[in-house]
């Protein structure tokens, strides 16, 4: 081949790689930020991305764009291995043009996406944009949709994660919100409206900060699962993450060699139920306990505290633990950890990856806002995603299970396979107090010293009813068992259900409650 | 912008009706005679608020839940660290822990031993 072919090659692709020029990688290196680049390639297993579409070009005329170059369309696609396993992903490029979209920045992202889908690896997107490229009008906006278009349809079938370290705002935001999982890094925001039209509409004076920033949205609304005070520790949370997740779902998560034993008798177990019901403790450290080495990889794990989701291994399978929290508002449920802990129950369902659930929870919290909010449609997420769940279901109730909170965290009744109790384990239509006010109200009317007569009648109901036994005696709990055992009890369940086999009828879709 | 009367279980309550231009009915055949001037669902009117308590202010650490204060562990001017229990509410037949979010100084303590709070109530200033 003539040597100038090939040096017109390499010409042409430096020329792409220095995206918007040296200037401005500088101006984005002194904001303490990696480029669109940089970032794949420390994601990636070193050596292993591939780019693709390096020389598309827009097809911009307005306004004087068509003479306007914007290498690589401002955006890196391409795909790469993250510890061996593929992965599809795409960049937007701050340096060039602001990672503003248009047509063919959006149908770089959207070749990506399909190849994805059609190859079954997971897809991860990086947001650094300052939105739709406003020259390129409808034809940006159509970009847009076409990219929510694919979101929707590869949600479920391979996993989607979006990483948030830009701005990433506007009809922008639709895309993340779309996927499984938003990684925010500190100081990037998301919002549709910004603080300038917030205030000229309604008044409210907001900061960019506290309206979308990543600790709003990991803490108040519940838009991003994760949250990084760095760039780096965020890379560190999604190769963590991928860790747990299968590629599509037709795959297992992958397997690690355990080396923690199945065996393993963790004595503090036996103590970390206080004596008093009303005295609360940290259920994390009952979830640490059973699982392999003690790791808890924490989803949503500032927002909607009183429930905990997150990623275990037992034996070395990934598994899925949603567990009321005692240490965070009683642990009882609302409408902030029904949608939390309902989302996450449909993650792993749809990804094969079975689920553990922790119980202990006095029930739905009272109150007008609950009410008005709507506790009713959102905790009854809850159980439509339990019911409709065909994975592996281990449930382990460690104290309160009460009522209609005790079906909605996975009840026998709603499919769960396995039901572990300790013998701390309170099963019951209602709290001892609430019950034996109704079924004893005669006798604590009529009584003498009606004060005395209820302690006692409390006293009885607990006596009778608030254990594992009055349950077990149904079948609705499988195995009372020692607190310290519960790991090898639950690994031992686990792999009794690796075979599990449920058929659904033949639908469209449900129709959740949302 | 039109005002109403409405009488619900002779209860009275004073609605604004605001015209919001004529709205096109959904051709549906044999649909039933509309109720007469039907008014869009109007909300039941609030109940009448209660004595305003003092909104929280920014930096304030606010109940979590409704409840009662069992136990309160500091006063003003004393120095805490981040996760230093502040006070014990009982809520939901549980004794919750609130901590302190951060290292500080408690500039006002807002509840006393046996009050009862709402969730959003200011308990403490930091």
């Amino acid at each position: 081949m003539a040597t100038d072919k090939l040096a017109q090659l390499i010409k042409k692709r430096e020329e792409v790689i220095l995206g918007g020029g040296q200037d401005k990688i500088d101006k984005h290196h002194a904001k303490g930020k990696y480029t669109a680049r940089e970032r794949i390639n420390k994601i990636l297993d070193e050596g292993s991305f591939v780019e693709l579409d390096q020389f598309v070009v827009h097809r911009g005329t307005a306004f004087g764009f068509d003479k306007v170059k914007a290498p690589g369309e401002g955006v890196v696609t391409g795909y790469g291995t993250v510890d061996g396993r593929l992965v599809y992903v795409f960049s937007q490029d701050f340096t060039v043009q602001g990672g503003s979209l248009g047509e063919m920045h959006a149908a770089k992202i959207c070749k990506v996406m399909e190849l994805a889908v059609k190859n079954g690896a997971p897809c991860i997107g990086i947001n650094d944009s300052g939105g739709a490229r406003i020259q390129e009008a409808v034809d940006a906006l159509n970009g847009y949709g076409r990219i929510f278009k694919l979101n929707t349809l590869a949600s479920g079938v391979v996993p989607q994660l979006s990483i948030i370290m830009g701005p990433c705002a506007g009809g922008a935001v639709y895309s993340p919100a779309l996927t499984d999982f938003i990684f925010m890094v500190d100081k990037c925001q998301m919002f549709i409206t910004g603080p300038a039209v917030i205030q000229s509409v309604t008044g409210e004076v907001v900061t960019a900060e506290a309206l979308g920033g990543a600790r709003t949205h990991n803490t108040k609304s519940g838009n991003a699962h994760f949250y990084a005070a760095t760039e780096d520790e965020c890379i560190e949370q999604v190769k963590t993450l991928l860790g747990f997740l299968p590629s599509n779902n037709m795959e297992c998560a992958p397997v690690f060699a355990c080396d923690d034993p199945v065996e393993r008798c963790e004595e503090s177990l036996l103590s970390i139920i206080p004596d008093n019901p009303n005295k609360p403790y940290d259920m994390k450290e009952v979830v640490r306990g059973i699982a392999d080495n003690g790791y808890l990889f924490e989803v949503h794990e500032n927002f909607a505290r009183n429930i905990v989701t997150g990623f275990i291994r037992l034996n070395g399978r990934s598994v899925g633990v949603i567990a009321n929290q005692p240490k965070v508002g009683a642990g009882s449920l609302d409408i902030d950890c029904s949608d939390k802990a309902a989302r996450f129950i449909r993650l792993c369902d749809a990804f094969n990856i079975p689920i553990l659930t922790c119980v202990d929870t006095p029930g739905y919290l009272p109150g007008v806002a609950q009410e008005h909010g709507g506790i009713i449609r959102h905790g009854a997420k809850l159980l439509y995603a339990y019911s409709e769940a065909t994975v592996p279901l281990l449930v382990l109730i460690t104290r309160k299970a009460y009522g209609g909170a005790y079906l909605a965290m996975c009840g026998k009744s709603l499919g769960a396979d396995v039901a572990i109790a300790w013998p701390t384990a309170q099963i019951a239509v209602m709290g001892a107090s609430g019950a034996a006010n109704i079924v004893f109200a005669k006798e604590i009317k009529n009584s003498s010293n009606p004060e005395k007569t209820r302690a006692e009648k409390i006293a009885e109901y607990e006596e009778e009813f608030a254990n594992p036994y009055k349950a077990a005696a149904r079948g609705f709990v499988d195995l009372v068992v020692e607190p310290d055992k519960t790991r090898y009890y639950l690994c031992k369940s686990l792999d009794s259900l690796l075979g599990k086999k449920e058929s659904r009828p033949a639908r469209k879709h449900g129709n959740i409650p949302l | 912008m039109r005002k109403f009367n409405v009488t619900v279980n002779g209860e009275t309550f004073a609605v604004e009706v605001e015209d919001a231009g004529s709205v096109a009915s959904a051709p549906r055949a044999a649909a039933p005679a509309a109720a007469p001037a039907a008014a869009p669902l109007a909300a039941p009117a609030p109940a009448p608020a209660p004595a305003p308590k003092a909104a929280a202010a920014a930096g304030d650490i606010t109940s979590p839940l409704p409840g009662t204060i069992l136990k309160v562990n500091v006063s003003a001017g004393q120095s805490v660290k981040a996760g230093d229990v502040l006070m014990i509410l009982e809520a939901m037949k549980m004794e919750n822990e609130i901590m302190a979010p951060a290292d500080g100084t408690v500039t006002a303590v807002h509840v006393a031993q046996g009050a009862t709070v709402q969730s959003g109530d200011p308990l403490v200033s930091m």
